[in-house]
């Protein structure tokens, strides 16, 4: 299993999200974060901001369908064709064991 | 070194940390987070209970006014030893399960390495 860490920006959230229920998956956890990238931040006129506001989404998948979950978040997440700075990263980390509370259950 | 990961419903915070410190696990991150599962949320009866009670909490109407309807949870994340991962899950489990889908998922990651700021121990005794 694989845990899937995907920031990205807030306006791209709903698309995302109905895109993963529409290709079986639904389950997912969101988070409000700030941060920035390599870029630094962003500057508007004479402001720099170096905290821009994004979303955090996680999901633990299973190692074969990683690829797919990413293909997908990053067609969905890109600003136009070519995508712009700012559209996100996406890390993968392995998870070892996963426990559903409800039934206490092994497995996703 | 692991982390466990544990999403949870939100009225049930208090019990665990309760139940979690009474078994010696002082240290824990948590905050509030939006989520779905597998199965989907019977709009109907959210919308019975907020109106029901008059909650005008900003979290529920947020999570009710988006198109995915996602449920606020709380994410719990614990840094332990191995040896102690067991313990922690369970204890998870015992207090929060109603046997009722929604009531969460628990994840367990490796660690690769801890630091203490304070002192800059690194390994276990940073935890």
């Amino acid at each position: 299993m694989l845990l899937i860490r995907a920031i990205i920006r807030p306006e791209k959230m709903g698309v995302v999200l109905s895109e993963l229920c529409d290709a079986g998956f639904p389950a997912v956890t969101k988070m409000d974060v700030m941060g920035r990238g390599k870029q630094r931040g962003v500057k508007v006129g004479e402001v720099f901001y170096d905290e821009i506001p994004k979303e955090m989404l996680m999901m633990v998948v299973k190692d074969e369908e990683k690829d797919d979950v990413i293909k997908l978040i990053v067609k969905n997440a890109k600003t136009g064709e070519k995508g712009a700075f700012g559209d996100g990263k996406i890390f993968v980390s392995p998870v070892e064991e996963a426990y559903t509370i409800s039934s206490g259950e092994n497995g996703l | 070194m692991k982390e466990v990961l544990a999403v949870i419903r939100m009225e049930m915070i208090n019990k665990t940390k309760e139940a979690l410190l009474a078994e010696g696990f002082t240290s824990l991150n948590c905050r509030k987070v939006l989520g779905r599962g597998k199965k989907k949320v019977d709009v109907a009866i959210i919308e019975s209970i907020v109106n029901g009670v008059e909650i005008s909490s900003p979290v529920v109407a947020q999570a009710l006014s988006e198109v995915h309807r996602l449920v606020p949870k709380r994410l719990l994340s614990l840094i332990v030893k191995d040896d102690e991962v067991k313990k922690v899950i369970d204890t998870i489990i015992e207090v929060n399960s109603k046997g009722k889908a929604g009531d969460g998922k628990i994840f367990v990651m490796p660690v690769g390495d801890v630091v203490r700021v304070r002192t800059g121990e690194t390994g276990e005794l940073a935890i």
